[in-house]
């Protein structure tokens, strides 16, 4: 039953929006709902991972905000191989963040708090705190083809849903991702069966930094520009979306395909938030509520022996 | 038995050590950073951020962590002008009603974070950062992102009148200190924190309420970050959701800086005292020799992994999530 609950929660709310205006059904507006969160599915895909192995990715964000950044700067200079050059540097961030947890045993949420910090550093330096635009013929020269549609669906959304069946992938029919799921759901036996668990765990991190690049590359093409602070309130709705599509804070079930459910729930409630005329203040509050009561009702208890 | 001594003395005094070459290199570097204006500058910013940072230290001595400061700092700062200037808007008056308005507030913030973390069994990083969204929310709802100004001279006097150079709002944090002090030192709540932090299976089985005390350590912690806010609008004569802002990174920097482990059971408000001198330190330093401050929250990030790293006793753990 608790396998259900999150779709079951996506239909019921499509259905109430769409009971108080029909027109929110319609395909049109659904194809754009779900564009509108491409770059936070991205992202949301990538803590995924982390949570999936039972840790905890607070640096998302800053990763993001540091790769709006960097894409427009290095946009003249590179072409769409500026895009490539960041998304790099994510993986990198993250490898750091994985690195320092495991090996100098610092908990996740802080080692990733302390990462984002650096990263928010290099966005501001990069930047020299303001905010930066594309030129838009470089931009359409070099990333044109994330902009237009085929067949009405837009190509954004195209290359969120290739992104996110290239993680699931990873997820189900990889060595990698079984191993994250061996990390998640009991990390001392995977540790037992002779797995180098740590090296596993800090590829979940750096895939977790690559993501957020990615959501931070499709962020800034889409924004046509960077800024230290562009990726602002992404955080809460990725970990939001991540919690709620069904992957519970211990880890070990759920993952990318409940994320994508989970995103679109964030989606659903964002824009009915709009029809029932609740302000952008309300939203927060909301998902904060949210928050606590995805992570009380999916915790895995028996995983934790205190609660600190 | 004489060098296991040495080496804890030396893990016990190394953070005063640090300040000290801090303070030395900065000052070689650029001789106007060791003067009385300075120093008065360090410690008008040093103020807030000891409040808040001394709130947090109780919650990471009982071993968990509370990452809601900047939500509770924002709501309570914003309550606290709002009450002031219904109030009359002047401290002398009943203005004055606004102080324990934004403590109480602190506190009833505080049991919220304390109660969801150990009622619905949530680890308190996560309860405590869900609060804090929750906390910046409620702060732009009621001041609907706008700025309320605190033109009152008595109570902006915590800035403006000083004494030796220092002004008040030092002498009141110290005085603040001092109270923290004594919880910590002299009551059975503070000693209670040693011993949850020390060993929670301990503790619960010496028949200590771990629960009761968990929700009492945030709800102290929530009245020490009202004080904070109340000091961060002394300081800035502006209450708004930004007031919060920083204060999550900076605050936890400084106490595991200072020596206070993150598993809990050792440190203390005097170690954070000192956590929250370097990382003032290093952050006014920075401007006196010219570096700009933006580099300041990637310099943070390399101190806390090392201290994080530096007071890890490695081998008594296994997994780290």
């Amino acid at each position: 039953m608790r396998r259900h609950f999150p779709w079951i929660t996506l239909v019921c709310g499509l259905l109430l929006v769409g009971l108080t205006d029909v027109r929110f059904l319609s395909p049109a507006n659904l194809l754009g709902l779900a564009t509108d969160v491409a770059p936070l599915l991205i992202m949301a895909i990538g803590i995924t991972l982390v949570i999936y192995i039972g840790s905890i990715d607070l640096s998302s964000q800053s990763i993001a905000n540091m790769t709006t950044v960097l894409t427009t700067i290095a946009l003249p200079a590179f072409g769409v191989v500026s895009g490539v050059l960041v998304v790099a540097a994510g993986f990198l961030c993250g490898a750091i963040s994985g690195m320092v947890t495991t090996r100098f045993k610092v908990p996740s949420f802080i080692s990733t708090l302390a990462v984002g910090g650096i990263a928010l550093s290099i966005g501001q330096y990069a930047s020299g705190q303001q905010a930066l635009h594309m030129d838009t013929v470089q931009r359409q020269q070099a990333f044109g083809w994330l902009l237009g549609k085929t067949a009405g669906i837009p190509h954004e959304l195209m290359a969120a849903i290739i992104v996110a069946l290239l993680a699931w992938f990873i997820q189900s029919h990889t060595i990698a991702g079984r191993i994250f799921k061996a990390i998640g759901t009991g990390e001392p036996v995977a540790v037992a069966s002779g797995i180098h668990v740590e090296r596993y765990k800090i590829l979940a991190f750096a895939l977790s930094g690559m993501f957020a690049a990615m959501a931070g590359v499709m962020f800034s093409v889409r924004l046509s520009g960077g800024s230290p602070t562009l990726a602002e309130g992404f955080l809460l709705p990725a970990i939001v979306a991540v919690l709620v599509g069904g992957t519970p804070l211990t880890g070990g079930v759920g993952g990318v395909a409940s994320t994508v459910i989970g995103t679109m729930i964030v989606a659903v409630v964002r824009a009915s938030m709009i029809y029932f005329n609740i302000p952008a203040t309300g939203q927060q509050i909301f998902f904060g509520i949210v928050l606590i009561v995805a992570i009380a009702s999916t915790i895995d208890r028996s995983k934790m022996l205190t609660v600190k | 038995m004489s060098t296991l001594l040495t080496a804890d003395m030396i893990r016990k005094w190394a953070p005063v050590l640090v300040l000290i070459g801090l303070v030395l290199l900065f000052t070689t570097i650029n001789p106007h950073f060791f003067s009385l204006r300075n120093f008065a500058r360090i410690t008008i910013s040093s103020t807030p951020a000891l409040m808040v940072a001394v709130g947090v230290t109780f919650v990471i001595l009982m071993g968990s962590i509370d990452l809601s400061m900047e939500g509770t700092i924002a709501v309570c700062a914003v309550l606290f002008a709002l009450i002031l200037n219904i109030f009359g808007g002047s401290i002398s008056g009943i203005g004055w009603l606004a102080i324990p308005g934004a403590l109480l507030a602190g506190a009833f913030l505080g049991a919220v974070n304390g109660i969801v973390h150990v009622q619905l069994k949530i680890p308190s990083f996560m309860a405590s950062l869900s609060l804090g969204f929750i906390g910046i929310g409620l702060s732009l709802l009621i001041t609907g992102g706008n700025r309320i100004l605190i033109d009152d001279p008595v109570f902006r006097s915590l800035l403006t009148f000083r004494i030796m150079g220092f002004p008040l709002m030092v002498y009141a944090a110290l005085l603040c200190l001092m109270v923290a002090w004594f919880i910590q030192d002299d009551t059975v709540i503070g000693r209670n924190f040693y011993a949850v932090g020390g060993g929670e299976d301990l503790a619960r089985a010496s028949g200590l309420n771990v629960g009761r005390l968990r929700i009492i350590g945030f709800t102290l912690a929530g009245i020490f970050y009202a004080l904070g806010a109340i000091f961060a609008v002394a300081r800035l004569g502006i209450a708004e959701t930004e007031t919060g802002r920083n204060f999550m990174f900076t605050s936890i920097t400084s106490v595991v800086v200072g020596g206070t482990a993150l598993r809990g059971g050792s440190g203390g408000v005097w170690s954070t005292l000192v956590g929250v001198l370097i990382v003032n330190v290093i952050g006014n330093g920075m401007v006196v020799t010219g570096l700009p401050d933006y580099f300041q929250d990637g310099v943070l990030g390399i101190l806390v992994i090392f201290a994080v790293y530096l007071s890890t006793d490695r081998r008594s753990l296994s997994f780290i999530k």
